[in-house]
């Protein structure tokens, strides 16, 4: 198969996605037992003491399908939500916070999410995968094993606990980092970032720990197995040194199942960290998409699932495209 | 050679301590936001983080918490919450009704009221207020009453500081909805000056807005999980400046997260007053900080004057729940008793009747009915009330090892755990049931009169009201244990809305929106008890109000009389009365407690707060009537 024709498939395979992805997510939230115009009627009554006349709720109605876009059939409402989201990528306005506009909303939650998973799972990935791959290489050794029982002893930890354990240590019993953080506002400075990677540290940790465990098993698993392949063995037999051997003969080709992982888990990033959020209330696109989900709040809704899949099918996209490059094999193929 | 690693940490340890240090030499006696700790009052937001902190316009929606109702906007006139009478805040006086319908009004307004930028608050604001209210109903979302209440084009301004204006129906709350009802007022009135000059109003975010009440946005977090209020410095010609000197000079609202979190936050001083707290943390927090105190030092702790109450709500359209015997089996079948101490430590104020049972409420509505409730008999001349639930709930405390001092004693006992509540029987519930053809089948469950399966669908909150969450799961407990095959379903707040508003999903639920009568006015929770509200019992169609579906004629008579009665009179007060029978003698709604609201304080910083034995106003500090605490509590010097 040519370059071209190798391109042109994975391509259109992601737009593809895409779209199936896009539709999916369209129809999806329709079927949650919640109707974000009930509910806001609902508040609005309650609001108004029950004041509101069966008229006047039915002209509010009428507004509301109106402001919120959901007038007219379900092809009509699909084919327009295409047009916005694809053309102009336009996700309206939010129906629980009308009128902001989803894309602020969004875009102001997800830098805050990209930078705290991206950076922790970059982490947790690089330190893991190291430790993973010494303790793999030298898996005869007992220090090696010290090194796998960090992995074993970590990974298993539900993430709930792993977080309130680490609250209760770095936050209140030897409180050097806040217990919920306070990020300050205004232009960007250096203390400013001091202070954002103060508030931010606990977070992190919490979900470096949580990430690298399994990085730290999966990759010494992989080594263990490559360490045996008989071009590692000949290498040795070529008088080649340990790290030459780990790094260049074991390291590199275990890690193509990791890379694979990491980009999948960036990809995954954009769904945000509901927990990690929630317990360290931390601004982000979970508890964006949490709240939008239990409010109906389809805009919200389908601006960041559709976020996650453009993330997630690129990710895969450029896994794809990136192979080639690390596999030698593949480009043969 | 250095290590490239030296380079690459160095500068992000010196950034990451920078930060640290920069808090932490805060953290002795200055808030996070950089405020002296002991001149600002920490709140924790009663709803959270907010999702869109950048519109603060009050008419759209959002710009109610996070202390715009509370510090920043004023209403004409205010609720007294210690004693659910209405006051003058803007309004100079009560209104003068011009007509003998009761529809028309004029209004007079103190003149030497300010906005924040220094601009005299007049008629003008008012009237533009109404007109814009009027002229965008239909793009803005927070004036929905308003524009179904006054009768649109109806206002003039007579002078500078009067004006007047018609109501669509005769009004005789007319105080309390463009005033304040309880907790809010629909009525905010928007700087013309401020407003006129915008594009768009219906799109205008009005940020770091101009206020009427004597504290201003100093800062908010475009996150949502805090803001920061300052008080004016000539606040005394503010809103409520009349009401005294508001003793913070900041009051700072803060989502402190979980509440794992929240309650290590409360045990450090980080903040003042929490909201809903759970009664163990309250009692983990206690433990380790003595400046913690609940509502108040004797059992149930807690304050319960919320103007709701929980009740299930049944579909009472719907067989076999449109049978009287039906509703009562299932009242009597539940162990309220149990189901308190398990969801809520026994921490609850029972209410039997379909109100809350308040210092307020209690002389209006529930002393005046004891007779009938001790009184009431159902048709097989069973007696089903309990007045002595405190006592026996008492009993029960003890027997799991709670210390007497913990305990009331005396009218403290009615006080504390309300008048009585109805017999913990399942024999008596299952006598009912047999007697409308449902029996018991095989598995102990029972079955319809035809003999199929009979599943309860019931529903009430998940983890969004946890207290809700708890006694939900508690109840259908008991009412599993005396033979009614339960689904319990804990749903989130967009679904429990759906459930409540439409006769094909509800069979059984735990609600609270139309039980909430703060003062005599019942209207409030009752409005809407009206044919026009009453769908088909499998309607898919959403409900306007009567989530209770209530058919009884002579309730829907009592309500029409009594919309055409001073909310104030003897005859407005027995209409609301003899609802209350007719909602209990046929079980209409199984009441079951008011609303725990708990609201821990912290007495390190400021003290004063309004306690059981201090009620100079509710204590929420979500409610307007906060405004009421922050004039009377006092820094400790610390």
């Amino acid at each position: 198969m040519g370059v071209v024709q190798y391109v042109a498939k994975r391509v259109a395979t992601y737009l593809a996605v895409l779209f199936i992805g896009l539709t999916i997510t369209f129809f999806l939230p329709r079927l949650l037992p919640t109707n974000p115009i009930d509910s806001y009627i609902g508040q609005i009554q309650s609001r108004a003491a029950g004041m509101l006349t069966p008229e006047a709720i039915a002209s509010l109605r009428e507004s509301l399908q109106q402001l919120y876009g959901l007038k007219g059939d379900l092809l009509s409402q699909y084919l327009g939500y295409l047009n916005r989201v694809v053309l102009h990528f336009d996700f309206g306005p939010s129906f629980a916070y009308y009128p902001a506009p989803v894309s602020s909303m969004i875009f102001t939650a997800l830098p805050w999410t990209l930078a705290l998973l991206l950076i922790s799972t970059l982490i947790a990935w690089v330190i893991g995968n190291a430790v993973g791959v010494v303790a793999g290489y030298f898996h005869t050794k007992r220090w090696a094993t010290v090194l796998e029982i960090v992995g074993i002893l970590l990974y298993p930890i539900p993430y709930y606990i792993l977080a309130v354990s680490v609250i209760l240590l770095l936050a209140y019993v030897v409180p050097v980092f806040p217990l919920s953080p306070t990020f300050p506002v205004g232009q960007l400075t250096l203390p400013m970032v001091g202070q954002i990677l103060y508030n931010s540290f606990l977070p992190a940790l919490t979900l470096v720990l949580a990430g690298f465990g399994w990085n730290i098993l999966s990759m010494k698993a992989l080594a263990v197995a490559t360490t045996e392949e008989p071009y590692v063995t000949f290498a040795r037999l070529k008088g080649t040194s340990h790290g030459t051997r780990m790094i260049r003969y074991v390291f590199r080709n275990a890690m193509l199942p990791q890379v694979t992982a990491l980009a999948l888990s960036l990809g995954m990033v954009f769904n945000g960290a509901l927990l990690t959020e929630i317990l360290f209330s931390y601004p982000g696109v979970g508890l964006l998409m949490r709240t939008a989900a239990s409010n109906g709040d389809y805009d919200v809704l389908y601006g960041a699932i559709a976020l996650s899949i453009i993330a997630v099918a690129t990710a895969g996209l450029v896994i794809d495209l990136v192979y080639p490059l690390l596999d030698p094999r593949i480009r043969r193929a | 050679m250095a290590k490239p690693s030296r380079y690459l940490m160095a500068p992000l340890l010196a950034v990451l301590l920078m930060g640290g240090t920069s808090i932490g030499a805060h953290a002795q006696d200055m808030t996070d936001v950089g405020t002296p700790r002991n001149q600002t009052l920490v709140v924790q937001t009663f709803d959270g983080k907010s999702a869109n902190p950048d519109d603060q316009n009050p008419l759209n929606s959002y710009a109610i918490w996070h202390g715009f109702r509370e510090l920043g906007w004023s209403y004409l006139w205010e609720d007294d919450t210690s004693t659910g009478k209405s006051y003058p805040e803007l309004a100079d006086g009560m209104p003068q009704v011009l007509n003998p319908e009761h529809t028309k009004f004029r209004v007079k307004i103190r003149p030497g009221v300010y906005w924040s930028d220094g601009v005299e608050f007049t008629t003008d604001d008012i009237l533009y207020t109404l007109a814009t209210e009027f002229k965008y109903k239909d793009k803005l979302t927070n004036v929905a009453t308003i524009v179904n209440y006054i009768k649109p084009d109806s206002w003039k301004a007579v002078d500078k500081y009067t004006f007047e204006v018609e109501t669509q129906k005769p009004a005789y709350d007319f105080v309390q909805v463009m005033g304040v009802y309880t907790w809010a007022s629909a009525f905010i009135p928007v700087p013309k000056h401020v407003f006129e000059k915008q594009a768009d109003v219906t799109t205008f975010k009005n940020q770091n807005p101009v206020t009427l009440g004597p504290y201003t946005v100093k800062q908010y977090d475009p996150n949502g999980f805090w803001q920061l209020w300052q008080l004016r410095d000539d606040w005394q010609r503010s809103g409520w400046g009349n009401l005294g000197q508001p003793k913070p000079k900041y009051v700072l609202y803060k989502d402190f997260g979980a509440e794992e979190t929240r309650t290590l936050a409360f045990v450090q001083n980080k903040y003042d007053e929490d909201t809903f707290m759970s009664p163990d943390s309250i009692q983990a927090a206690e433990a380790k900080n003595p400046a913690i105190q609940t509502f108040s030092p004797t059992m149930p702790f807690n304050d319960m004057n919320d103007a709701c109450s929980y009740g299930i709500y049944l579909n009472q359209q719907r067989a076999p729940l449109d049978k009287p015997e039906v509703r009562w089996a299932l009242a009597l079948s539940i162990d309220l008793q149990t189901v308190g101490i398990t969801a809520v430590n026994g921490e609850f104020k029972a209410a039997a009747l379909p109100l809350a049972d308040t210092p307020i409420t209690d002389p209006l509505f529930y002393k005046p009915l004891l007779d009938f409730l001790t009184g009431l008999k159902l048709k097989d001349g069973y007696q089903p009330f309990n007045a002595n639930f405190g006592s026996d709930l008492i009993a029960k405390l003890k027997d799991q090892g709670m210390d007497d001092s913990m305990l009331p004693t005396g009218d403290a006992i009615k006080a504390g755990f309300g008048q009585g509540w109805w017999k913990y029987d399942p024999a008596e519930a299952e006598k009912l049931l047999n007697s409308v053809g449902i029996k018991k089948g095989s598995d102990g469950f029972y079955t319809l009169p035809d003999g199929s399966p009979w599943t309860i669908d019931f529903v009430f909150p998940s983890d969004w009201n946890k207290v809700m969450e708890r006694v939900g799961f508690s109840i259908a407990d008991s009412w599993k244990k005396a033979g009614f095959n339960v689904n319990a379903r804990q749903v989130d707040n967009g679904e429990f809305t759906t459930v409540q508003n439409t006769n094909s999903k509800l069979q059984a639920m735990i609600n609270w929106s139309s039980s909430c009568t703060y003062n005599q006015n019942f209207l409030n929770s009752w409005r809407s008890f009206t044919p026009t509200n009453v769908k088909d019992a499998n309607s898919n169609d959403p409900l306007s109000g009567n989530y209770l579906r209530v058919t009884d004629q002579k309730i829907f008579d009592l309500v029409a009389d009594a919309t055409k009665q001073e909310t104030t009179s003897d005859a407005f007060l027995k209409d609301g009365q003899q609802i209350a029978q007719e909602l209990t003698s046929g079980m209409q709604l199984i009441n079951l407690m008011n609303i725990p609201t708990t609201i821990p304080t912290n007495s390190y910083y400021w003290k004063n707060y309004p306690k059981a034995d201090n009620f100079y106003a509710a204590p929420y500090t979500w409610w307007s009537s906060f405004k009421k605490t922050i004039v009377n509590i006092q820094p400790t010097g610390k």
